[in-house]
């Protein structure tokens, strides 16, 4: 029997490669899309190819098993209630809200319905970061100490206009590029965030946008180790990808480089005038897409939970604190 | 002009051969033990003093390439007999300390160098001029990291011993807190952290550094102690809001050696090394002598040293306290 999953919005541009990771996998049927702007909606049903309901209702009416919620940040919680409501599993996109309340209504819903949620961190599946998780859970690094981390990218603008839009995506680069770190690490030391800080800046493209565009983020875990987090949009428009996802983990055994995008070719085209790096590596959409499927399937938890967001969320939050108060925040956790 | 070398480590005996390409004379040494100086003073025709006091009387001026413990009182005691002063970095380990050295030395009219040596790397000196000219613009964000294995010494490792040297953020992490106040300009705040702050008896050091400027511009400067000899690595990355600049010592490498050792021995102190025409250390060195003899500023000041202290000794406040130390105005202190 096929898993039948649809899109609700494509707000997020995360949409146009899940929807492609979505038709790879036998046995899932991709069942359409549906988008409260009807002009992309309409855009995108017509480069794909793919159905469009004239509603997010008209899309749950049509019984998929699972949806994938990729609209603005702020919008995440509506789309998560009415999918639950209609007995759908969820994968949405990270981050997993704009604050930790509705966050964690996210995750309450989703308990309530007794339908999966999973929370979009692809990272997750990322081959290279798998490999240094094992070798971590191996032993053969000793215990871990501390992370020297980056989630850099260019200005999300080109993309989404919302993506610089404080009321619909919550923050500027904070906000963007903190999660995926701080879900990495979680995931790596199994313990959580104790204490946050953060200094952040608005230099680059300081005249085309309002939120914070540089931006470093510490986080110290309630086992001691402590951690940088570089979320700054200091790529430039012309650096020869969008970004990326790189981290120096030190150990007592001495220190591991991690560049998770760095299995690329460099590309010198006449068309462009720049070289780009064209990744050749395995794509961690298509394995984190696969896992919300089998999930689905085989009615077990994704391996990446809807507190797994919630996690990260409560850190951006705190950060934004921080960079309010110019001091270290302590960490409150939401009991679930 | 006559040159004193005080110290005849690693830094002393590299300072020693960057004398020797001025006209300045080396005449002598003074270590802890005469023995000690006895083959570098042969080497370059030179006396050894058994005492300190004794090789300032014979010199015009002094290089102190000693413990970091021993600056400030060997500073005082060469302003004190009218002697310029060149010491290695950092100054002194407080900045009460540091402000000591540079009030002596105002009051006694001589010149205090501090030996910053990354400003006169090639890669680190194009860079700052890079940025100086405009080319990428206001200057948001700025990453540094400095890496190698833990200082080894045969015997009484100083490096090791924090009342001597600091430790990791104010001996080798001083080097990119410095260039970033160079490049970024004066220090607001500072929050810091460190492996061995945390981890009492760790064989690895790791500390990381977050620096806000006063113009807003927001540093990252990391520092280990943590690779395996021989490894010396740096990198940086300069973000403006019209460019940036990267660079890494080992993409840059012109040169990748895989020949087979049989037995591979690591210096005490891992050290950068990029075949250029000039050491580092010796443009640093000609540029001082050249301050010297022409009354010019050389690109790194006795302030300088004192302001890079200043934010190291935040730094390791910081990490001690968990805080985040706002630096005051050294003004004050000054006059």
């Amino acid at each position: 029997m096929s898993i039948r999953i649809g899109i609700m919005s494509f707000a997020h541009l995360h949409a146009e490669a899940y929807i492609q990771n979505l038709r790879a996998i036998p046995g899932v049927e991709m069942i359409g899309l549906a988008d409260d702007d009807p002009q992309r909606g309409e855009h995108f049903a017509r480069l794909f190819e793919a159905h469009r309901f004239r509603s997010y209702e008209e899309l749950l009416e049509a019984k998929p098993d699972g949806v994938i919620i990729c609209s603005e940040n702020s919008r995440h919680l509506p789309l998560v209630k009415l999918a639950a409501e209609a007995g759908a599993h969820i994968l949405c996109e990270k981050p997993l809200a704009t604050t930790a309340q509705d966050a964690e209504e996210i995750v309450r819903t989703c308990r309530q319905a007794g339908v999966l949620l999973m929370t979009a961190f692809p990272m997750r599946f990322s081959t290279p970061l798998l490999e240094v998780k094992s070798r971590l859970d191996g032993g053969e690094l000793g215990q871990v100490y501390c992370f020297n981390s980056s989630n850099q990218g260019e200005l999300p603008k080109k993309h989404r206009a919302w993506f610089v839009d404080k009321a619909l995506a919550g923050g500027g680069a904070i906000m963007d590029h903190t999660v995926h770190l701080v879900d990495i690490m979680r995931w790596y030391l199994g313990s959580e965030v104790s204490e946050v800080y953060a200094v952040a800046n608005r230099i680059f493209h300081a005249d085309e946008v309002e939120v914070e565009t540089g931006g470093m983020v510490w986080v110290t875990f309630e086992n001691g180790v402590f951690a940088t987090i570089d979320c700054s949009w200091s790529r430039p428009p012309y650096w020869p990808s969008w970004g990326g996802l790189s981290f120096e983990m030190v150990t007592e055994r001495g220190a591991v480089w991690v560049d998770a995008f760095r299995q690329n070719l460099t590309v010198f085209t006449h068309a462009l005038q720049r070289p780009y790096w064209a990744f050749w590596g395995s794509d961690p959409n298509q394995a984190m897409i696969e896992d919300f499927v089998q999930a689905i399937r085989a009615q077990r938890p994704p391996r990446v939970s809807g507190e797994d967001g919630l996690r990260a969320v409560e850190v951006v939050e705190a950060a934004y604190q921080s960079v309010q108060s110019g001091q270290p925040v302590r960490l409150q956790r939401r009991a679930l | 002009m006559r040159v004193g070398i005080a110290g005849v480590g690693f830094m002393g005996s590299t300072h020693a051969a960057a004398w020797a390409e001025t006209d300045a004379r080396i005449v002598g040494f003074v270590a802890e033990t005469v023995e000690e100086a006895q083959p570098i003073a042969q080497q370059y025709g030179a006396k050894v003093f058994a005492e300190y006091a004794a090789l300032l009387d014979e010199v015009d001026v002094v290089d102190i390439c000693t413990p970091t413990h021993l600056h400030v009182p060997m500073i005082l005691e060469a302003a004190a007999k009218g002697k310029h002063i060149i010491c290695e970095k950092p100054l002194a380990l407080s900045v009460e300390d540091a402000l000591k050295a540079v009030r002596a030395c105002r009051q006694a009219g001589v010149h205090l160098f501090v030996a910053h040596v990354v400003r006169f790397f090639p890669e680190y000196a194009l860079a700052k001029q890079i940025i100086d000219q405009g080319q990428i613009g206001r200057i948001a964000t700025l990453r540094l990291l400095r890496g190698s294995y833990r200082p080894k010494k045969p015997v009484g490792n100083w490096f090791l011993d924090e009342s001597k040297s600091g430790g990791i953020l104010m001996d080798l992490m001083i080097h990119d807190l410095d260039y970033a106040r160079w490049v970024a300009g004066e220090v607001e705040s500072v929050f810091a952290r460190k492996v061995s702050a945390v981890h009492q008896g760790s064989t690895v050091d790791y500390g990381l550094v977050i620096l806000e400027h006063k113009n807003g511009a927001i540093s990252h400067v990391a520092g280990a102690w943590a690779y395996p000899p021989p490894t010396f690595r740096t990198r940086f990355e300069l973000s403006g809001d019209q460019g940036m600049i990267e660079f890494d010592s080992q993409a840059t490498s012109p040169i990748e050696s895989l020949i087979i050792k049989p037995h591979s021995e690591a210096p005490d102190v891992g050290l950068p090394s990029s075949p250029v025409r000039e050491s580092p250390y010796t443009t640093e060195i000609k540029e001082f002598y050249a301050a010297l003899k022409e009354g010019k500023t050389p690109r790194v000041t006795a302030e300088d040293g004192l302001a890079a202290v200043q934010i190291a000794a935040a730094a390791v406040q910081s990490a001690r306290s968990g805080h985040v130390v706002v630096l005051e105005s050294l003004a004050e202190g000054l006059s």
